[in-house]
């Protein structure tokens, strides 16, 4: 049996929409996950902060507004910093399709854009993590 | 909300419920309401349509306004960008990035005078959405459209003031709930003393149905809220009479035609009882209802999104049967996207023309009356509803709720249980879980904003900084700090401030240091 899996919800910037987050909270949790939920309104310094102190294997982000090309750049450069490479960064909301290949050049592990199911997201988070550990994936 | 319906509907279930023609129905425009709140309904005058919209600069959104007016809408609903909204100048930190985005940025007084540039004798509603900052948006309103030669008299501002919404969903407020009441008091209060003909309260039941509320949790939680504010307005002397036709609802109308249809007769048949019945009130003024109707609120699909015109129609049809709204928002087919494009814009304003002038359900007042289903439905929405609202009530009210944290729970029970039924396909949502396209190809126009807006608004931000008298400035916000600590009413402070260019940031930092923030996690109290 493997370590759960361990994962920090953030939203950064002004953006307080909050049922793709709390949706997502609870039903990760459900499927057996480790969830950690940053908060509203935060900046990129503490979700970083906060990825390393908890020690996380994903960090997820949720952005309808807009913000996701101001904060998704600094977040991943402050998370290499800290030596974080190996935690998966995985970003949902309402994200246009022209700015999903310049988020995976910089480093965003995945997008869902809206309508994914929290099946699809929890196995996907599985999948990829048992990668990195270099587990079997089941 | 998916009420237990049956296959069929009989006298027999009016009997049960003890439907009485006179207690329950009455006529249009006589208690209790549940035929309309006036005695000719749509029959002597349609709805007002109107749009939500704002964007980029000042400049950017009159450009846009006065396409609006053109489309003929003589209403205007400004929307702000997410800094404005949580009370920052477009150059504090948190700002970057999302100046000028999701609404028109407003830093001073030089914004909204832009924002009113254009020819403003078409223009008889402005509603502006500005919560936690109320007063610093309604005195720019007012010292702009003083400016721009408009008298006060002859355009009707309209303002959510709806600050107890934002605790509870939608996250804009700044300062902690008694303190977020009070200022929403205080724009009330000054409005109904300076500007008798406007409307400085709606209750925005529409965000709780956006955040997922049944109708029953939308129109009890309204009625709570509208309680609170009731509440503290008595507390400042004044009679209920003279109050309560000051306060305004706005409701969310999704595609379920006969629960909206329900929902619609329901929301005005209780506001007239917990009026006379829990208030007192005598004036007939004070229990007719004040209603706008949001159709698209929910069920607006990413996926297909020509199908929305099709669910509009539905909402809208609803709408138009139900009665009882002044205004009607224009429904938007893209809204799930982006900021609506002027594409969306024309046809949203074609529905509403296609119900009120093509469909003929507005030829004659609540046709559905007497429907065996329909009034089955609206007595049981009306029941449901008193009985939430008696234990909101327990409960200590609306404050103590959004205190305690229980609406927000509620909204997230239900917002899990309307994905669970989605992801299973319990209820079929087309393009999203049944008739799916794999490969779709966007088959919309999507607005774009203007990239440079964020440096314009920057720029101008800078110029004005540097062109101010800045004792001038100080002694305003001093004067401000003064009305937070005694108690008078922040309005008059503010409006001198903003005359003299005072910032909105500066402003609210200033009743910021004075009351404090509250806990931004509040709106998710579980998780």
């Amino acid at each position: 049996m493997s370590a759960p899996i361990r994962i920090l919800l953030a939203k950064m910037g002004l953006d307080t929409h909050t049922i793709g987050v709390t949706v997502l909270a609870k039903g990760l949790r459900d499927a057996g996950f480790e969830v950690i939920f940053s908060g509203f309104k935060q900046t990129p310094e503490v979700v970083a902060a906060s990825a390393l102190q908890e020690d996380v294997d994903v960090v997820g982000v949720s952005s309808l507004s807009g913000g996701h090309m101001r904060y998704m750049p600094h977040l991943l450069e402050l998370m290499r910093e800290q030596g974080l490479d190996e935690t998966l960064v995985i970003l949902g909301g309402v994200i246009p399709e022209e700015d999903i290949a310049a988020l995976s050049d910089i480093g965003v592990d995945r997008v869902f854009t809206m309508g994914t199911s929290l099946d699809d997201i929890a196995t996907y988070i599985r999948s990829a993590v048992a990668a990195r550990r270099g587990e079997p994936v089941t | 909300m998916r009420w237990e319906i049956k296959p069929l509907y009989t006298p027999l279930d009016l009997q049960e419920i003890g439907f009485n023609y006179q207690a329950d129905l009455g006529f249009p425009g006589q208690a209790p309401f549940t035929r309309e709140t006036r005695p000719t309904g749509y029959r002597s005058q349609l709805w007002a349509m109107t749009q939500v919209t704002g964007f980029g600069t000042g400049e950017d959104s009159a450009k846009r306004w006065a396409y609006m007016l053109e489309q003929g809408l003589d209403s205007l609903i400004i929307e702000y960008d997410l800094p404005t909204t949580n009370g920052y100048d477009s150059d504090h930190p948190l700002a970057r990035g999302e100046v000028c985005r999701a609404g028109m940025a407003l830093d001073s007084l030089r914004d909204m005078e832009d924002a009113l540039d254009f020819p403003l004798d078409k223009l008889n509603n402005i509603m502006s959405v500005c919560n936690a900052p109320q007063p610093v948006n309604l005195a720019m309103l007012i010292a702009a459209l003083e400016n721009k030669g408009k008298r006060l008299d002859q355009i009707r501002l309209m303002m959510p003031n709806a600050i107890l919404i934002e605790y509870t969903c939608v996250g804009r407020y700044i300062f902690p709930p008694k303190h977020g009441l009070r200022i929403a008091t205080d724009v009330i209060e000054y409005v109904i003393r300076n500007h008798p003909t406007w409307a400085p309260l709606s209750v925005v039941g529409a965000q709780l149905y956006a955040a997922r509320a049944n109708p029953v949790q939308e129109i009890a939680f309204s009625f709570a809220i509208a309680k609170a504010y009731i509440d503290a307005l008595l507390e400042r002397g004044f009679t209920i009479d003279e109050v309560a036709p000051y306060v305004r609802h706005i409701t969310g109308i999704d595609t379920d035609f006969f629960e909206s249809i329900a929902k619609l007769r329901a929301y005005r048949k209780v506001w007239g009882r917990v009026m006379k019945e829990q208030y007192g009130a005598r004036k007939p003024e004070s229990l007719r209802l004040q209603l706008m109707s949001s159709p698209g609120t929910m069920d607006m699909t990413l996926q297909q999104p020509l199908n929305n015109i099709a669910r509009l129609g539905i909402q809208m049809l609803a709408c138009a049967m139900a009665g009882g709204a002044y205004t009607i928002n224009t429904p938007l087919h893209d809204e799930a996207h982006a900021l609506p494009s002027e594409e969306a814009i024309a046809i949203g304003a074609a529905i509403h023309n296609i119900v009120a002038h093509e469909s003929g359900v507005a030829d004659t007042i609540d046709p559905l009356a007497g429907s065996y289903y329909v009034e089955h439905l609206t007595k049981r929405m009306e029941d449901a509803v008193l009985e939430e609202m008696e234990k909101i009530d327990a409960m200590g009210g609306a404050l103590k709720a959004i205190e305690e944290g229980y609406f927000q729970r509620k909204l997230a029970e239900q917002q899990t249980a309307r994905n669970r039924a989605i992801e299973t396909g319990e209820r079929k949502l087309v393009g999203v879980n049944y008739l799916v396209k794999p490969d779709e190809k966007r088959e919309i126009e999507i607005f774009r904003l203007d990239d440079s807006a964020e440096q314009r608004q920057l720029e101008r931000l800078r110029q004005l900084r540097a062109s101010r008298d800045d004792a001038k400035v100080r002694q305003h916000l001093e004067a401000v700090r003064r009305a937070c600590r005694d108690g008078g009413n922040l309005v008059p402070p503010i409006l001198a401030a903003v005359r003299d260019y005072v910032t909105h940031g500066e402003l609210c930092g200033v009743m910021r240091e004075e009351f404090g923030e509250h806990d931004p996690n509040a709106l998710t109290p579980d998780i």
